[in-house]
């Protein structure tokens, strides 16, 4: 342990130099993920998060969205076997040992999970959970409390040194998602996983929750993977969108670019199933058929049992991302869809 | 809520939670007088076994007894007098049970202790490790919880009389030794044959607290955030198990007191067991009623404690009730 301490800063400082700013904070390509029993879980995943840039992961339950996710912090499902790479902020993830990984966490990556009051120990005091990320790295206790009611008074919560002793119970959703906001940004990450972070919130708190997100991420200069299932909000929020299938991606974009140009027929039937609070009153459709798990999908692309363009070649491979307007999408008949 | 009222609270709170332990007491303590008046028939026939005795002897033993007044006449002077630490006088000893149950709680109170830390110390761990650990070991574990459990303690108690004194002569069969030494070393046997029922209720209930908070999300959090895996398991598995854990511990101290019965008179130990046991079977019921009353006692105590204890373990318990 002390040797890796000392070790990695060094390490650390000679990319940084020259090339450092041109690292991405993220780097996943060709994972994929298969339970010991041989279940496939991911299959060829890529995912770019640039320094500072915010990227969304799109996709119903059980895509494989937050799996990804998980992976970039080296948490894998029990007995399950990766291949691929995962690099976040020069790191290799998949090839890192124990003492690697939690060097990582510990420094380059933090995690924010779905709901805020399950992710923090309903026992212990909301000081201790702030406070945990930099005592694992060995900060001093002064220097610790000193940079708790920083972190607090910056995400916006009265009274930063009352609060530091408040139990989790004693707070509400929305205050309990800042302050684990507050104390995934302790250790000055590079790379953001946020999982879900809002679904567990009510709307307006959600707003919240998302503005002091963006803030703190645009302070801290953080790359940010913002997992989710809802469209619009990674449309509002994310310079890029990844969309997930049963495990797979199935169209990268921009943010904006995905309302207006869906490319793939699955990005366009969940912009469908998603009500809308502008312009017309639509009925919304739900996408026939449910949705897949890599397992039990059919062969060559996943989504064509429930796809209204699906042809007979649809069903040989599995279809390659090609260029369509803003999109990379991994369809043979990209855009064609219509309303 | 302020601080002030906050204690106030907490000061009627632990008075309600006093008040119910001495209203169960009470009512335990009816009970056990009670039970002398429903032995068929006369008392102090069954107690003097048949004997035959002139009718003014029989008076002369209803009236000692306090069998001449009415049912509440009579409790309100066992109870009044066990108030004041007289529990009697033993129909066989013809000595005070107060002074008979105290001789012997020295021997009883450490047996009961060393078991009790036999168990609590060997049951959390063989918990802890099998969920930890999962698989095989997690299989292995269970098992040694069930067999434990379900083997009686005069069982044991046999097995290890045969194993560790008649085979291999590790320790003392019988007797409870002079000079704490010596008397850890005679006890060591009739303990961890009281142990080990306690041992298989607490690795078995301590693996099921245990598997629960290690599949909890913060525990995972804690994991993403880098905290090391000793400091994940006490600060956010252990701590968290440790309000039903202590609950167990308080039951089954009580279960201990109630195993010394077995436990001594097989191991041939003057205790309070042996001496429950031998008062039984002759029929002293003042010595029955003395040491039921403190087994009910002494329940009622640990587990009042125990839900003191509780709102300093989980935050969450509420201290005020409804008002809250």
């Amino acid at each position: 342990m002390r040797v890796l301490a000392k070790k990695t800063p060094a390490r650390r400082e000679a990319p940084d130099g020259g090339a450092g700013d041109r690292r991405d904070a993220l780097g996943v390509s060709g994972l994929s993920l298969t339970l010991g029993t041989g279940v496939p879980l991911l299959a060829d995943v890529t995912v770019r998060v640039g320094r500072g840039e915010t990227v969304g992961l799109v996709g119903e339950s059980g895509s494989g969205k937050s799996l990804t996710a998980r992976t970039a912090l080296g948490m894998l499902p029990r007995g399950a076997r990766a291949t691929g790479e995962v690099t976040v902020a020069d790191v290799d993830v998949l090839a890192a040992g124990r003492r690697r990984l939690r060097e990582l966490r510990r420094t380059r990556a933090s995690m924010i999970f779905q709901d805020p009051r399950a992710s923090i120990n309903p026992v212990r005091r909301i000081g201790d959970y702030l406070t945990e990320g930099l005592r694992a790295r060995g900060v001093p206790a002064r220097a610790v409390a000193g940079r708790a009611l920083e972190l607090l008074d910056q995400v916006g919560i009265r009274d930063p040194g009352g609060a530091l002793r408040c139990f989790p119970h004693e707070f509400s959703g929305g205050m309990l998602q800042r302050v684990v906001i507050a104390g995934a940004l302790s250790t000055e990450p590079e790379l953001l996983l946020a999982d879900e972070p809002t679904t567990a919130l009510d709307v307006t708190t959600q707003a919240e929750v998302i503005a002091l997100l963006k803030d703190m991420q645009r302070a801290h200069g953080t790359g940010m993977l913002f997992v989710t299932h809802d469209l619009d909000l990674a449309a509002a929020i994310c310079d890029r969108v990844y969309v997930m299938y049963a495990g797979r991606i199935v169209e990268e974009s921009t943010g904006s670019g995905l309302f207006g140009a869906p490319a793939h027929p699955y990005t366009r039937a969940l912009l469908e199933a998603s009500p809308s609070v502008h312009g017309d009153r639509v009925a919304i459709r739900a996408i026939a058929g449910r949705p897949r798990s890599l397992a039990d999908s059919p062969t060559g692309c996943s989504f064509r049992d429930r796809c209204p363009l699906a042809g007979d070649d649809c069903a040989e491979t599995v279809p390659a991302h090609r260029p369509h307007g803003q999109s990379l999408a991994a369809c043979l008949r990209p855009g064609q869809v219509t309303p | 809520m302020k601080p002030t009222q906050r204690r106030r609270t907490f000061a009627g709170w632990i008075g309600r939670r006093a008040l119910g332990g001495v209203l169960t007491v009470l009512i335990a303590s009816i009970l056990i007088y009670g039970a002398l008046r429903l032995v068929p028939g006369d008392p102090v026939l069954a107690v003097t076994g048949g004997r035959r005795l002139t009718p003014e002897q029989i008076e002369a033993l209803r009236h000692r007894y306090g069998l001449d007044r009415g049912f509440a006449q009579g409790y309100l002077a066992w109870i009044g007098d066990a108030l004041r630490l007289d529990l009697g006088t033993s129909l066989n000893y013809q000595t005070g049970v107060t002074s008979l149950i105290a001789d012997r709680l020295g021997v009883s109170g450490l047996l009961i202790l060393y078991s009790a830390l036999l168990a609590i110390v060997s049951g959390s761990a063989v918990a802890l490790v099998s969920a930890v650990k999962g698989g095989p070991v997690n299989r292995v574990a269970g098992i040694a919880a069930a067999v434990t459990t379900a083997t009686p303690t005069f069982v044991s108690a046999i097995g290890l009389l045969a194993l560790f004194s008649v085979g291999l002569g590790w320790f003392p069969a019988t007797g409870a030794g002079t000079g704490l030494a010596d008397r850890l070393w005679h006890l060591t046997l009739p303990a961890v044959a009281m142990a080990l029922v306690a041992f298989g209720v607490l690795a078995r209930v301590g693996n099921a607290a245990f598997t629960e908070e290690l599949r909890r999300e913060h525990v995972e959090v804690a994991r993403s955030r880098g905290v090391g895996g000793a400091a994940v398991i006490g600060r956010h598995v252990v701590r968290n198990a440790l309000a039903p854990m202590l609950t167990i511990v308080g039951l089954l101290f009580a279960s201990l007191f109630v195993g010394t019965a077995v436990v001594e008179t097989a191991f041939g130990l003057d205790g309070v067991g042996s001496l429950l046991v031998g008062s039984v079977s002759r029929r002293d019921f003042p010595v029955v009623q003395g040491i039921a009353l403190i087994a009910v006692l002494l329940f009622v105590v640990i587990n009042t404690l125990v839900d003191l204890a509780m709102p300093f373990i989980d935050p969450r318990v509420t201290v005020g009730g409804p008002s809250r």
